[in-house]
C-alpha cells in the first residue's frame, strides 16, 4: 500500500509536467489546426534559459522561472510570425513539416551553445519531506503546486477575459470569430506566446530534477502528442487529465508489470484510442 | 532578358564547378604532405557524431584527436625515412549499426584510411565482415563488449578492457559489506541488458538474491522515482545501476533521497568524476564502479591529465576513459607504423600492435599493457574503485586465464 501511495506521488508529479506540456500543445492546434512539434524545443529552451539563470547569471529560482516564462513566451510568438504566419491557407501537411524543421533547428542550435552534454541544474529545494511512509522532495512538490496554479490560472484566462474568450471563439470557428470583428492575427500571437509559456513553466520546473540537454524535448513531445489525442485533440481539460492519466499509467504498469514497458504504455494506449475512439477519450470544445 | 540570365546561369555553374574542383584539390591531403611539412596519414572515425549518443561520440574523438594533435606538433611519427602525422577523418552514424557500415564506406572511398574507430558494439560487428575484404582496414574497436572477440577478426584490436571482468570482483566487494539482496536498475540498451544479464548470474552463483529488472531506459526516462520506488520496495542490499554517468547520478540522488542507504554496483558506463557533478561524494558511499581514469595508478597518468588540461581548458570537465582509452590507442597505431614501416598496410600494422604496447614509453603510457591476445585483445592492468570512508579505494581486476598474449 505504501508502495501504491509512494508511486501514486511519484505519478502525480510527472503527469504535471506531462500536462502543462500538452496543455500548450492542444491550445495550439485547437486554434490553428498546426501540429506544432517545435513545441517541445520550448520546454528544451525553457529549461536552458532556468540553467543559464541558475548557473551564469545568479538570481532566485523564482526569477529563473519568470524569465523563462517571458523568454519563451516571445519565442513562442516569433515562431507563429516567423514561420506558422506565412503558412496560412497551405494544408497542415507544410504547417507540421515547418514544425518538424524548427524543432531541429532549435535543438541544433541548443548543440552548437551547450554541447550535447547532460547539464544538471543545481536544486534549489533539495529537501525530502517523509510523510506516511511516502518520501517526497521539495521541488516535486512545488512541480505539484505550481503546475496547478498555471493550469488555474489558464482556466481564469480563456473563461473570464476578452483574451482567452477571443481564443475559444476562434478554436471554434475562425471564420466566424474573423466576421464579429476578432483579429485572428492577433489571436494566434497571443495563443503561441501562451503555449510558450506554459512549456516554459513544465520545462523550468522540471529542469533542477532531470538534466538539461539539446533533444530532452523531443522524448516528452511525442508523449504530449499521445496526450493530446487521448485527451482529444484541442480539448484543454482532456490535456490535463490526459497528462496525469498518462504518468499514473506509466508509473503503474512499471510498478506492477515492469519498468521496461512502462515506455511502450503511452504509445500503446495511443493505438487503443485511436483504435475503439479516434476522437479522444474527452469531448472536442477550448 | 531571358537569354542573358540563362548566360549568367551557365557562368554561375562554372564558377560552381571550379570551385568545387579547387576545393576538392584542397582536401585532397592523401598522402601528400601537408603545410607544415608531414606527410598526412588519414584516420577513419565512425560513430555518434548527433542524437543522443553525440555527447560519448564526441569525448571518442576528444581522445583521438589530442593524441593526433600530439603527435603533430612534436614533429610527427617517422616511416620510411619520413615524417607523418594523423589527420582524423569523420562520417556519423548516429549511434546505429546498418549507418556504421555505410559511414566506413565513404570514408574508405573518400579518404582510403588504413585504419578506422567505431565506438559501439553494434557498429563494430558490422564491419567485422567488411574489413577483410579490399580495401581491407584495421578496426579499432571501442567496445567493452567480449562478444566482439567471437568472430577472431585478425584485423581487429579492441581497445577497452572486457566487462565481463568487473563483475565478480564488484561483487567480492559488495556482497560482503552489504548483505546478499541485488536489486536490478540498469539501463536497458543492449549493452546494460548484457551487464544485468552477467551480474544476475554471478550474484546468484554466490548464493545471493536478485530481485526482478526494473531497468528503465537512462536515455529516454524523464523522472526515475518510480523506477527507484519500485527498486527499494524489495529492500534490497545493493542497487545495481549504470548507464551514461549523469542519469546515473540522478537514480543515486533519488535512492539516496527515499532513504536507501545501500551499495551501489555501477555499471562501467558511468564515470565516479562524472557523476559527481550531480551528487556528493557522501552519496556514492558503498559504490563500486570502474576506476577514475584522472587518478589512474599508473606513471603516464598525472602528465596526461595536465597535458589534457592545457588543451581543453581546467574546467572543461575531467577527462575519462573514453578520452584516455582511445588517446592511447591512437599512440599505438602511430607506433606500429613506425615498427611495421608502413602507413597504409592494415595487416602489418596489426601484427605491430602488440610489441607498440609493451615498448611505449612511459610518458605516454596511460595503461600498463600487455599486448594483443589472438582475438584481437589489448590487454592491461584494470582497476576497479571502492568508495570507502569518502575516498576511491583501488581494486585489481584479475586478466582472464583464458588470454593468450602474442
Amino acid at each position: 500500500m505504501t508502495l501504491f501511495a509512494q508511486q501514486f506521488v511519484n505519478g502525480i508529479a510527472l503527469g504535471s509536467v506531462y500536462a502543462l506540456v500538452a496543455l500548450g500543445l492542444t491550445l495550439v492546434y485547437g486554434v490553428l489546426k498546426v501540429p506544432n512539434f517545435a513545441h517541445g524545443a520550448l520546454y528544451m529552451a525553457g529549461a536552458y534559459v532556468v540553467y543559464v539563470m541558475l548557473t551564469a547569471v545568479g538570481g532566485s529560482y523564482a526569477l529563473a522561472i519568470a524569465v523563462a516564462v517571458v523568454v519563451i513566451a516571445v519565442m513562442g510568438a516569433a515562431m507563429e510570425f516567423v514561420v506558422f504566419r506565412r503558412l496560412e491557407g497551405k494544408s497542415s501537411v507544410h504547417a507540421m513539416i515547418a514544425a518538424l524543421g524548427v524543432l531541429f533547428f532549435l535543438e541544433g542550435t541548443a548543440d552548437v551553445i551547450w554541447g550535447p552534454d547532460f547539464r544538471p541544474v543545481p536544486t534549489p529545494l533539495d529537501g525530502v519531506v517523509t510523510a506516511f511512509g511516502i518520501n517526497i522532495t521539495e521541488q516535486r512538490i512545488l512541480v505539484i503546486v505550481a503546475a496547478i496554479v498555471a493550469m488555474a490560472g489558464l482556466y481564469f484566462l480563456l473563461k473570464r477575459t476578452l483574451v482567452g474568450m477571443s481564443i475559444e471563439a476562434m478554436a471554434q470557428d475562425r471564420e466566424g470569430a474573423l466576421l464579429v470583428g476578432i483579429d485572428t492575427r492577433r489571436v494566434a500571437l497571443i495563443t503561441f506566446a501562451i503555449s510558450g509559456a506554459l512549456a516554459a513553466i513544465a520545462g523550468a520546473l522540471i529542469a533542477p530534477l532531470v538534466l538539461v540537454f539539446p533533444t530532452m524535448g523531443a522524448v516528452i513531445i511525442l508523449k504530449a502528442f499521445v496526450i493530446v489525442i487521448l485527451g482529444g485533440m484541442g480539448s484543454v481539460p482532456g490535456a490535463i487529465l490526459g497528462g496525469y492519466l498518462l504518468a499514473l499509467a506509466e508509473t503503474m504498469a512499471g510498478t506492477y508489470v515492469a519498468f521496461a514497458f512502462s515506455e511502450l504504455i503511452a504509445f500503446a494506449l495511443l493505438v487503443l484510442v485511436l483504435v475503439f475512439r479516434p476522437t479522444g477519450l474527452f469531448q472536442k470544445g477550448v | 532578358m531571358r537569354r542573358i540570365r540563362r548566360r549568367s546561369g551557365s557562368a554561375g555553374r562554372l564558377v560552381l564547378l571550379a570551385s568545387v574542383v579547387f576545393l576538392a584539390g584542397a582536401c585532397g591531403g592523401e598522402g601528400g604532405a601537408g603545410e607544415d611539412g608531414l606527410e598526412v596519414v588519414p584516420i577513419g572515425f565512425a560513430g555518434p557524431l548527433s542524437g543522443g549518443a553525440a555527447y560519448y561520440g564526441r569525448n571518442v574523438l576528444r581522445g583521438l584527436q589530442m593524441a593526433s594533435d600530439e603527435i603533430a606538433e612534436s614533429g610527427g611519427f617517422m616511416v620510411d625515412g619520413r615524417a607523418h602525422r594523423f589527420e582524423i577523418v569523420t562520417a556519423d552514424d548516429r549511434y546505429l549499426p546498418y549507418e556504421t557500415s555505410t559511414a566506413a564506406r565513404r570514408l574508405l572511398q573518400q579518404n582510403q584510411p588504413a585504419v578506422i574507430l567505431v565506438p559501439h558494439a553494434g557498429g563494430i560487428r558490422a564491419l567485422q565482415e567488411i574489413n577483410l575484404r579490399e580495401p581491407k582496414f584495421l578496426l579499432l574497436a571501442y567496445s567493452s563488449e567480449p562478444s566482439i572477440l567471437e568472430a577472431q577478426n585478425p584485423l581487429m584490436v579492441m581497445l577497452p578492457p572486457r566487462f565481463d571482468g568487473y563483475q565478480e570482483p564488484f561483487i567480492d566487494v559488495l556482497m560482503p559489506r552489504f548483505g546478499n539482496r541485488l536489486a536490478l536498475l540498469g539501463t536497458t540498451t543492449a549493452y546494460g541488458r548484457a551487464w544485468t544479464e552477467s551480474v544476475t548470474a554471478e550474484w546468484t552463483s554466490r548464493g545471493g538474491t536478485v530481485g526482478r529488472d526494473h531497468g528503465v531506459d537512462y536515455n529516454t526516462t524523464t523522472d526515475f522515482t518510480g523506477a527507484v520506488s519500485r527498486a527499494l520496495a524489495d529492500n534490497p542490499d545493493v542497487l545495481f545501476i549504470g548507464g551514461p554517468s549523469q542519469p546515473t547520478a540522478l537514480v543515486i540522488r533519488a535512492a539516496r533521497e527515499q532513504g536507501f542507504g545501500g551499495g551501489f554496483l555501477i555499471m562501467d558506463q558511468a564515470k565516479f568524476m562524472e557523476m559527481l557533478d550531480i551528487v556528493s561524494m557522501e552519496a556514492l558511499e558503498g559504490a563500486v564502479g570502474v576506476y577514475p581514469q584522472s587518478l589512474y595508478p599508473t606513471e603516464g597518468t598525472p602528465g596526461w591529465v595536465a597535458r589534457y588540461h592545457e588543451r581543453f581548458g581546467q574546467d572543461f570537465q575531467v577527462p575519462t576513459s573514453e578520452v584516455a582509452i582511445n588517446y592511447q590507442g591512437l599512440h599505438l597505431v602511430a607506433r606500429a607504423m613506425e615498427l611495421a614501416g608502413t602507413t597504409t598496410d592494415p595487416e602489418a600494422i596489426r601484427a605491430r600492435i602488440g610489441e607498440a604496447a609493451r615498448t611505449m614509453p612511459d610518458e605516454l603510457r596511460i595503461f600498463d599493457m600487455g599486448g594483443v591476445t589472438d582475438a584481437g585483445h589489448l590487454t592491461r592492468a584494470v582497476f576497479a574503485a571502492h568508495v570507502l570512508n569518502g575516498e576511491f579505494i583501488a581494486v585489481p581486476i584479475p586478466v582472464p586465464a583464458s588470454t593468450q598474449l602474442r
